[in-house]
């Protein structure tokens, strides 16, 4: 049987300007899908997400995988990846005053 | 072969997965992360309504992880006997902490026994020994008990944890906690209640457990420690501790005692937990875990 499993790395978290979510190792996973889920309505006019890959966990380079936050109360946007290597993160990236409560989860599939 | 050794035992040691452990008759879960997270997930924190409601204490916690101890100068370094080992990591702040647990019930008030392999170290980013970077390690069980115990029926929660360092001191022994921490209700239907039972307060020095352990020369050369816990659900009390060669005098220890709750009854969890003492992430490491009991 495939190995499967759904991992919260950042709840219930305010992201603004620059954040990202916590270091995630995952190098026995085939695939990664990223969800997502605004848990308030968003302030301004939300945020850009970019999937970060990196060799050790502590220095960050961009996957090339990037999408728009959610900025409705329970909206989700997601993103999929492969070949991320071991180390997964999420990055947000938002103008001015924006700011966007969420639940970010990887679910992951050998 | 040990002449004193039981039979039974014999059998365990010709098993390669399961002769570096001495479990009690039953083997109530072999976990060994190689094989994937074996019912070890993240401790979050109750809430009822709102997610505000989550103490800051839970709010912390983020999932657990497999990892392969990779590192950014030697590359994965492994397990004991395989690639993967379940990471428990906190965040980058001065006394954060995280918490896996695994949650089960028991079929018999009687005695069990937690075995593990654990390594522990700080986020290797200096080029600096680093040896005082995490505060502490350690484990605890959350266990009820069953619901015909009556008058007095208590939820007893021991936990032990190896305090490496405070403050940039280089500490190093075990303790254990018994002092209750405030209850705090959650929500508005009388239904829930959150204690962070792991707040930096209330932590006893065990007798006698000063113990120097492996840390090995630089932060991403990790040795694996061997940890082995007894406690008689039946009389609620620590039997046995022991951390490599070194086996202590659990006689004064105790567990954090409160009356039992609602929705509890016969509870057996079984969490391990890491903490931070600088603004540098510590994790901790599983290779495997043994929980038997006898029954």
């Amino acid at each position: 049987m495939r190995m499967s499993t759904s991992a919260i790395v950042a709840r219930n978290v305010v992201w603004s300007q620059r954040a990202h979510s916590e270091p995630y190792e995952a190098g026995w996973a085939e695939n990664a899908v990223i969800f997502v889920r605004a848990l308030r309505d968003a302030v301004g006019t939300g945020g850009r997400a970019h999937v970060e890959i990196s060799p050790d966990g502590m220095n960050w380079v961009r996957e090339g995988t990037s999408f728009d936050l959610p900025t409705e109360r329970n909206a989700v946007s997601f993103a999929r990846v492969t070949h991320f290597g071991n180390w997964l993160r999420l990055a947000g990236e938002f103008q001015n005053d924006s700011a966007v409560t969420l639940l970010v989860t990887l679910h992951l599939k050998s | 072969m040990r002449s004193d050794v039981p039979a039974v035992m014999h059998s365990l040691h010709r098993d390669p997965a399961l002769s570096r452990f001495d479990p009690l008759g039953r083997i109530i879960a072999f976990d060994d992360f190689d094989r994937g997270f074996c019912g070890w997930t993240q401790l979050v924190g109750n809430y009822e309504d709102d997610l505000d409601a989550m103490l800051p204490g839970y709010a912390q916690h983020v999932s657990p992880m497999l990892s392969t101890l990779g590192h950014w100068d030697a590359g994965s370094h492994g397990g004991v006997d395989g690639d993967y080992a379940l990471k428990i990591a906190t965040r980058p702040q001065a006394g954060a902490q995280n918490v896996a647990i695994k949650r089960l019930t028991f079929r018999h008030a009687g005695p069990i026994r937690l075995e593990a392999y654990v390594t522990f170290k700080p986020e290797a980013t200096e080029l600096k020994l680093s040896e005082t970077d995490v505060r502490s390690f350690g484990f605890l069980f959350d266990l009820q008990v069953g619901d015909t115990a009556g008058a007095g029926a208590e939820r007893v929660m021991p936990h032990m944890r190896f305090l490496n360092a405070a403050d940039g001191k280089h500490v190093q022994k075990w303790q254990f906690k018994r002092q209750s921490v405030p209850i705090v209700p959650i929500g508005s239907e009388n239904k829930t209640i959150s204690h962070y039972h792991l707040a930096p307060d209330g932590w006893e020095d065990l007798e006698g457990g000063d113990q120097r352990l492996c840390y090995n020369e630089i932060p991403t050369k990790v040795n694996w420690h061997y940890l082995r816990f007894d406690f008689d659900l039946g009389a609620m009390q620590c039997t046995h501790f022991q951390c490599n060669d070194r086996v202590f005098d659990v006689s004064g220890f105790d567990s954090l005692r409160i009356p039992a709750m609602k929705n509890l009854w016969c509870m057996l969890n079984v969490a391990f937990f890491a903490e931070a003492d600088t603004n540098k992430r510590s994790f901790l490491y599983l290779d495997s875990v043994c929980l038997s009991g006898e029954f």
